[in-house]
């Protein structure tokens, strides 16, 4: 369970995430919706005490993520594909991240086989296509076989059966009783992933419902996403013309 | 702290640049000890022990930067890549990163330094064998001294690149800072001539020069385990610099 209070953030005069109120369940996937720079990046830092909010806080089962002993246990994120370094194999990296919290060196090689790197685990991580660091990032994501995930935009890059594989997977981690909070831009394909919505404009809550609720009423879950979105879009782009 | 020590070790280890460095260092000290040694095989008058010894350890000058190298891409390696995120969202207490990385970073460093030093002076010795240059033994006065301390000075270095690394983050700005550091300081100083020794006494590079790599000091000069102290205090404060600065950075 992921429980936003207030949650705020500035950068210099802008704010980029405001007073954003959520509770994420476990159980279901909840899909984190919203445009570019409206703030989902900077939320799912904030969950993870990278960026520290200047109002309120982010709880993950009821206490701040600095307080956790083994967070990794705890929750397993995936925020910017690629972030590794380009020198040290994807196995190295994960066997440095297990060893910090204490993880048998032994679910490296379980993870690799799950997001299918096994082959490549031994390379170093530069030499990966935009969809391998992908999948090494999930691979850290699931390391500490968390109860909690956070995933931003998790497809991009992906192959269509990457696609599949993802929401597959996600859908069965939830179905085990996870929380799991995944950010994307493809409406179309959170609609088949999540089951619920927090949809954000400007890093303030648009909506907090489920994907059917969203989509009542309009003639397409994309419709209802501008509708709900069209005031609270920054950078939008126009016709050539 | 345990943990995550094994964290930053695995991840040292696992990067090719460290080895790079850190063979850099061991074969800069080697030859230029043996390049000196072998310089005055035929020299006249023939060369002192001490001064051999002296300039056997000069390579110092090279694997100093090597190393502290070594110690800033340890910090700014993980801020260019995005690893950093990876790093504190599995180590929150991010203090307790820094410990880490400096006590692993300080062990390597230490270790590459004495062997560095170790070689720097050996080959130094063997280019001069055969040759009526007296040969200066690990029991001759300050020599086994001098070579320790030159190996503890270049660990020191490493820790203020970790240090200068947390402050600054960036790689190029960084290490741009660094040998700005070590070589702008010593400059100025020249330029006051006699004089300069009072500021220069502090300066890394003219310690390691004319105090710590050195049979005996230059006078006016502090003694070789004063300047190592100094080095040491300098890496402190850098450090503690680069732990405040983690703290309060958005990563
Ligand atoms: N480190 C930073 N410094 C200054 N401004 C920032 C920083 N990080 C984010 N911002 C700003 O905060 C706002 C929210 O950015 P964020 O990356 O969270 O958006 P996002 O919803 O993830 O966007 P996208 O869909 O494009 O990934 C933007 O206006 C962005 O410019
Ligand atoms: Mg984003």
């Amino acid at each position: 369970m992921i429980e936003l209070r207030e949650l705020t953030k500035r950068y210099g005069g802008r704010v980029a995430v405001d007073a954003l109120s959520v509770q994420v369940r476990p159980g279901v996937v909840t899909g984190f919706l919203g445009p570019n720079g409206s703030g989902k990046s900077t939320t799912m830092r904030m969950i993870l005490g990278l960026d520290a909010p200047d109002h309120g806080e982010a709880l993950i089962d009821g206490v701040r993520y600095a307080q956790l002993t083994r967070p990794l246990r705890t929750v397993g994120a995936l925020l910017d594909a690629g972030a590794f370094h380009p020198g040290r194999s994807g196995r190295a990296h994960l066997a440095a991240l297990a060893a910090s919290n204490d993880i048998p060196a032994a679910r490296v090689g379980e993870v690799l086989r799950v997001v299918g790197l096994s082959g490549a685990g031994d390379r170093r991580a530069g030499t990966y296509s935009l969809g391998m660091r992908q999948r090494l990032g999930v691979a850290v994501a699931l390391l500490g076989d968390p109860g909690v995930l956070l995933l931003d935009e998790p497809v991009n890059g992906l192959d269509p059966e990457g696609i599949r594989w993802i929401r597959d997977l996600l859908r069965g981690l939830a179905a085990e009783g996870r929380t799991v909070f995944v950010s994307s831009h493809l409406i179309a394909e959170m609609a088949l992933t999540a089951e619920r919505l927090v949809v954000i404009g400007q890093g303030r809550l648009l909506a907090e419902t489920t994907v059917a609720g969203l989509a009542a009423g309009h003639d397409s879950l994309e419709d209802a996403f501008f509708r709900l979105t069209s005031q609270a879009t920054d950078y939008r782009g126009t016709g050539v013309s | 702290m345990r943990l995550a020590a094994r964290m930053e070790w695995i991840k040292l280890r696992s990067v090719r640049s460290t080895w790079w460095l850190a063979i850099g260092a061991v074969v800069a000290m080697a030859a230029a000890g043996a390049g000196v040694g072998l310089g005055y095989r035929s020299h006249t008058p023939v060369a002192t022990a001490a001064q051999i010894f002296n300039n056997s350890l000069g390579g110092a000058v090279l694997a100093q930067l090597l190393l502290s190298a070594l110690g800033v891409l340890m910090v700014t390696g993980e801020y260019g890549s995005g690893t950093i995120r990876s790093t504190l969202a599995a180590v929150p207490r991010r203090r307790t990163v820094l410990a880490a990385k400096t006590l692993v970073c300080g062990g390597f460093a230490l270790t590459v330094g004495l062997v560095a030093s170790f070689a720097g002076y050996l080959s130094g010795q063997l280019a001069i064998r055969g040759t009526a240059i007296p040969a200066a033994g690990l029991g001759d006065p300050g020599i086994l001294q001098a070579v320790v301390l030159t190996g503890v000075y270049l660990g020191a270095t490493a820790l203020i690149g970790v240090g200068l690394g947390a402050v600054v983050r960036h790689s190029g700005a960084a290490i741009g800072t660094l040998f700005g550091l070590m070589f702008v300081p010593m400059i100025a100083a020249g330029l006051f001539g006699e004089s300069g020794i009072t500021i220069g006494r502090f300066l890394p590079l003219l310690m390691l020069l004319n105090s710590i790599a050195v049979t005996k000091p230059v006078p006016g000069l502090f003694t070789g385990w004063v300047s190592v102290l100094l080095m040491a205090g300098y890496a402190t404060v850098i450090l503690l610099s680069g732990g405040v600065v983690l703290r309060r950075r958005d990563a």
